[in-house]
């Protein structure tokens, strides 16, 4: 066990049904009657967000603005951007609807604002910034995969270099999420199915980084319970409340998790992946999980086989022999993904996500630079990285 | 009187980094190829607990300069109390090890962090022997030299105050 760790976590959850109504009532309490709502363009057709604003306004609180166009991957101009217009429509607190990208975008806008900054590109780093101005800050996750809700983290793609960046701060952790099944109901399969194997690659991570502590592994375990008893029921049968609220949860615990102990290669690489091509970050992570664990498993084979209960129950554990479980619990996650490929088409290889081999140079080059190398349990230089790339080819 | 002599050995181990950094470059592919990469006007400012020693350095056409200060560093790290630094500058934690503790904060690009990270693990792969950097790393960086002319070139750069303040 590391021999000393922090964990932190001071996000008030409003889980369940009809957590949405609560909104108002909790800006209100923060002292705030003038929300920026901040969605993207996908949500705010679908009427998802306008769920969440007929939900607020029901209980008196109106938009003072909405700003709803943030990309897929957003950046660090955007940010800006949204600061910018924060401060000219006069708002007093954010409501984040959205995915990770939504989330992490507000994260950085609130960072800004209440740093009272101009662009978020100086404030980059790790616990180095004071408390700052409180600027109310509520999210509502409408996947259950990143966990951002509950992270001291945000990643922003630098469009100046195309690098994901890390700012890592607990003043970007929001003051309360909303976990409402409401807002997964409508998931598509391929989204539930990859976003719930971004929530198992944290809770993974989490638990077997050098960063590892008992708090953060009780989080990511249970995590890995839901997810492994859920993923594939909310991904076949998307109607399924209790299995949507499971995975929603298991999303939570798992930022909460991860958060507290970071996470390891496959988001390195992941972030890698997506900075140069583009690929989707939970593609990324449910490619990359099972050969980033086969390149770890001589140096945290002890920590991988603790893992095996939680993948596949208590009974099916006790009975792989206790030299077996380590790569047991990596045949386990493979399993899981092929099944998720057979139920909606997942793509599990890095050529079906349409990446080149080109690209590899460029990626490993980004990937050991990036912060969740740093408490990987193996090291990794540019040429493994390779090795592990051509492996998920 | 502990923390004194703590910051006392933690101001020439830092010396002695700066040092090796410089004599790597020549002696490491691996180390060279680091500032090969390096964007020129690049900084680190670590400094070590609450008014403890510091290092400033910059790396400008082409050398790896130590400075009496820095205005804006592009990274600055700062370990979080004197104890920490003497555990991390004596070999006794690693970079990582002192990522996973909490032990610093830092100021600017993580990429930075990594970037120095790695040459931190060259420079103790050569400075420390392999009972303790196999303690510290999760996996020790092979010496491409002996270790006996890093030394060697690190004592003569001493000698000839190759390593003094730059202007």
């Amino acid at each position: 066990m590391v021999p000393y760790f922090e964990f932190q976590n001071a996000v008030k959850l409003l889980c369940g049904e009809l957590s949405l109504e609560r909104i108002a009532i909790e800006l209100e309490l923060m002292g705030a009657s003038k929300p920026l709502m901040l969605s993207d363009a996908v949500l705010a057709k679908i009427g998802t967000l306008e769920t969440v604003v007929k939900a607020m306004a029901a209980e008196g609180v109106q938009p003072a603005a909405t700003f709803t166009d943030i990309p897929v991957d957003s950046s660090l101009a955007v940010v800006d951007k949204i600061a910018a217009y924060y401060r000219e429509q006069g708002c007093d607190s954010i409501v984040a609807v959205g995915g990770g990208s939504v989330i992490d975008t507000a994260k950085g806008v609130r960072l800004v604002l209440s740093q009272n900054k101009e662009d978020i590109l100086s404030l980059s780093g790790l616990d180095n910034l004071v408390r700052g101005k409180h600027v109310p800050f509520i999210v509502v996750p409408t996947t259950a995969g990143t966990g951002s809700e509950c992270t001291g983290v945000a990643v922003i793609r630098n469009d100046a270099n195309g690098v994901k960046m890390e700012f890592l701060s607990p003043y970007v952790e929001p003051d309360a999420a909303v976990i409402d099944p409401r807002m997964t109901a409508g998931l598509p399969p391929k989204a539930t199915a990859t976003t719930g194997m971004d929530a198992l690659v944290h809770a993974i991570e989490a638990c077997t980084c050098q960063q590892a502590n008992p708090l953060s592994t009780a989080y990511g375990t249970a995590a890995i319970r839901a997810i492994a008893e859920n993923v594939e029921e909310a991904t076949r049968n998307g109607s399924n409340k209790k299995a949507r609220f499971a995975m929603a949860l298991a999303s939570t615990m798992a930022g909460i998790s991860f958060s507290n102990s970071m996470v390891g290669a496959v988001h390195a690489i992941g972030h890698a992946l997506g900075g140069v091509c583009h690929v989707p970050h939970a593609v990324a992570m449910t490619i990359l999980l099972p050969h980033v664990m086969r390149y770890n498993l001589s140096h945290c084979g002890a920590a991988y086989a603790e893992l095996l209960p939680w993948l596949v129950g208590v009974d099916a554990a006790m009975a792989t022999p206790a030299d077996k479980r380590a790569e047991a619990a990596i045949d386990a996650v493979v399993a899981l993904g092929r099944s998720l490929n057979e139920i909606c088409g997942i793509p599990l290889t890095l050529k079906d996500a349409g990446v080149s081999t080109e690209a590899f140079a460029k990626v490993a080059e980004v990937a050991v630079n990036d912060g969740a190398l740093i408490v990987n349990p193996r090291a990794a230089d540019e040429a493994q990285v390779i090795e592990i790339l051509n492996a998920a080819f | 009187m502990m923390r004194a002599i703590q910051a006392l050995i933690v101001a020439i181990v830092l010396r002695v980094v700066h040092a090796a950094l410089v004599e790597l470059r020549v002696l490491d592919s691996r180390v060279a190829k680091e500032f090969e990469r390096m964007p020129d006007g690049l900084s680190y400012a670590i400094a070590t607990g609450y008014q403890g020693p510091t290092l400033y350095v910059k790396w400008e056409g082409g050398k790896l300069k130590r400075l009496a200060a820095l205005d804006a560093p592009t990274c600055s790290l700062r370990i979080k109390s004197m104890p920490l630094s003497f555990q991390l500058f004596t070999g006794q934690m690693g970079l990582s090890q002192a990522y996973a503790r909490h032990a610093f904060t830092m100021g600017g690009e993580v990429a930075d962090v990594m970037r120095l990270a790695r040459l931190v693990n060259l420079v103790e792969a050569y400075l420390f022997p392999k009972v303790m950097t196999r303690r510290i790393m999760t996996d020790v960086p092979e010496t491409e030299v002996c270790f006996l002319r890093a030394y060697a070139r690190i004592a003569v750069g001493f000698l000839t105050c190759k390593y003094n303040l730059s202007k």
